[in-house]
C-alpha cells in the first residue's frame, strides 16, 4: 500500500505542476488548493471517527473503539495542522494578510484547539479505563460542536467571506481529476497511517497489560 | 432527589461563600483591570463592552465550575453520592443547575460594577438583557459542568478545564457579545434574533448530550 500512495502521490504532483491550468487571477497559488482541501476533508472525516470510535467505546468497552479514536484524534489533528499552515500560505499572496477569521478556517484552529485539550487529558490520566472513558466523552463533546462554531462564525465575522467557493462540478477535467486523485491519495495515506497507528496501540496496550495488568 | 442535591450544593456554598466569594473578587479585578488598561471613554468603550463583559463572566463561571466538583473529591463525597439509588444524569442537571444559580448571583454584583467603572450607560431593555444573560449561564453551566465532571479525576484538572471549556464554548460567546452588543445600541430582536437561536440551540444541544453521556463520566 506504501508503494502505491507514493506512486500516485508523485502523480499528484506531476499533475499539479505540469498538466493543470494555471488559475490566471491567484497564478501558482492556487495550487495549494490540491493539498489543502483534502487535507481539510481527511481531518473533518478523522473527526467523525473519533466521534463514531467513542459512541462505540462507551457502548461495548472494548478497548480497539479507544485505540481507532486516539489514532484517529491524532490524525485528524496533524491534517488540521496542515489546513492551518497551508491555508495562510495560499492566503498571504490572495488576501495580502496570512490570517481572517474566515468560518471555517476558523473552525478548524478551535477543533485544533479542542484537541490539543483532548491530547492533554489522555497525556495526564492515567492508562486505565477512566481516561479511555474520559476521553471519549470528549470526543463526542466536541463534534457535535462542529456545526455550532461554522454557523456561529460565518455570521459573526460576515466581512470576512472570503473563502473560495470552487463548484467541483464546473471545473475543467485537468482540475477536477487532478483534485479527485488528491482526495483518492490523502484518503488512502490516512488509512493506511490509522491502521498503523492501530497496530502501535494495540501492541503497547499488549505491553502494558503484561507488566500492570490495566 | 434532585433538590435535595441542589440544596446541598446551595448550602455548602452558603455556609462557605467560598465559591461566590472568589467569583466576585476575581470579576471585580479583573473590571478594574480593563479600566486601567483600556483607559475608558463611553463612546469608545460602548463598542468593546459586550465582549469584555462576557469574557469577565466566562472567567468567573470556570472558578465556580471547578470549584462545584473538586468540593466532590473531599471525603471521597462523590462515590458516596454515586452510590445512591439515583439517575446519574441528575447529577448533573443538579451541577449545571447550582453552577447557573451561582453564575447569575455573581453577575447581579459584577454587572452594575461592570458599568459603574467603565462609565457605561445603562441598557433601556433590561428585561430583554437579562432574558438572554440567563440562557448564555444555563449554556456555560450545562457545558462547564459536563467538562468539569469529565475531568474532575485527572491529574492538573484545574488548567484542563478552561483549556477545554473556552475552545467549546466559542460559538455561546460569539452569540453573547453579539445579543448584549445588539441589546446595548436598542435594536430591535429581528437584528439580533439569528444569535437567540444559537444560544438556544448551544444550551439545548450541551445540556442534551451532558444529561445523556454524565453517567459515562460519573462512572467509578
Amino acid at each position: 500500500m506504501v508503494g502505491a500512495i507514493a506512486v500516485l502521490w508523485i502523480t499528484v504532483l506531476y499533475l499539479v505542476l505540469s498538466v493543470t491550468r494555471i488559475d490566471p487571477e491567484q497564478q501558482m497559488a492556487q495550487k495549494i488548493f490540491y493539498y489543502h482541501v483534502p487535507s481539510a476533508w481527511t481531518a473533518g472525516v478523522a473527526y467523525l471517527l473519533v466521534m463514531i470510535a467513542a459512541v462505540l467505546y462507551l457502548m461495548k468497552k472494548d478497548e480497539k473503539f479507544d485505540h481507532l479514536g486516539l489514532a484517529a484524534a491524532e490524525l485528524g489533528t496533524l491534517f488540521c495542522a496542515l489546513v492551518l499552515i497551508t491555508g495562510p500560505i495560499w492566503a498571504k499572496p490572495i488576501w495580502g494578510a496570512p490570517w481572517s477569521w474566515e468560518p471555517r478556517l476558523t473552525t478548524v484552529l478551535i477543533m485544533f484547539l479542542i484537541y490539543i485539550g483532548y491530547f492533554m487529558v489522555r497525556n495526564f490520566g492515567d492508562e486505565g479505563e477512566r481516561t479511555r472513558r474520559i476521553s471519549s466523552v470528549i470526543g463526542i463533546a466536541a463534534f457535535f460542536n462542529v456545526p455550532i462554531i461554522y454557523v456561529s462564525v460565518k455570521f459573526w465575522a460576515a466581512d470576512a467571506q472570503l473563502h473560495p467557493q470552487p463548484a467541483m462540478g464546473q471545473q475543467s477535467p485537468d482540475v477536477f481529476w487532478t483534485f479527485m486523485l488528491s482526495l483518492l491519495v490523502f484518503t488512502l495515506l490516512f488509512v493506511h497511517m490509522l491502521r498503523y497507528r492501530v497496530h502501535i496501540l494495540k501492541l503497547r496496550s499488549k505491553v502494558l497489560k503484561m507488566r500492570y495488568d490495566v | 432527589m434532585l433538590a435535595v442535591l441542589l440544596r446541598k450544593d446551595l448550602l455548602i456554598e452558603f455556609r462557605s461563600r467560598e465559591i461566590l466569594i472568589s467569583m466576585v473578587t476575581f470579576g471585580a479585578a479583573v473590571t478594574l483591570l480593563y479600566a486601567f488598561a483600556f483607559r475608558p471613554s463611553p463612546q469608545s468603550m460602548q463598542t468593546f463592552a459586550p465582549g469584555l463583559m462576557w469574557m469577565i463572566f466566562l472567567f468567573v463561571s470556570v472558578l465556580a465550575l471547578h470549584r462545584s466538583h473538586s468540593l466532590e473529591k473531599e471525603f471521597d463525597a462523590f462515590s458516596m453520592i454515586l452510590s445512591a439509588p439515583i439517575e446519574r444524569s441528575i447529577l448533573f442537571v443538579s451541577k449545571c443547575l447550582s453552577g447557573f444559580i451561582f453564575l447569575v448571583v455573581a453577575q447581579v454584583i459584577l454587572l452594575p460594577l461592570f458599568f459603574l467603572f467603565l462609565q457605561l450607560p445603562l441598557p433601556s431593555n433590561l428585561g430583554q438583557m437579562m432574558a438572554v444573560f440567563l440562557l448564555v449561564d444555563l449554556g456555560i453551566s450545562a457545558a462547564g459542568s459536563l467538562l468539569s465532571g469529565t475531568v474532575m479525576r485527572v491529574r492538573v484538572n484545574e488548567m484542563l478545564l478552561p483549556l477545554l471549556l473556552f475552545p467549546m464554548v466559542t460559538p455561546l460567546l460569539i452569540s453573547a457579545v453579539k445579543s448584549t452588543a445588539a441589546m446595548m445600541e436598542n435594536q430591535p430582536f429581528s437584528q439580533w434574533q439569528l444569535w437567540f437561536q444559537l444560544i438556544v440551540t448551544f444550551v439545548v444541544v450541551y445540556s442534551l448530550v451532558g444529561y445523556l453521556i454524565y453517567d459515562y463520566v460519573s462512572e467509578e
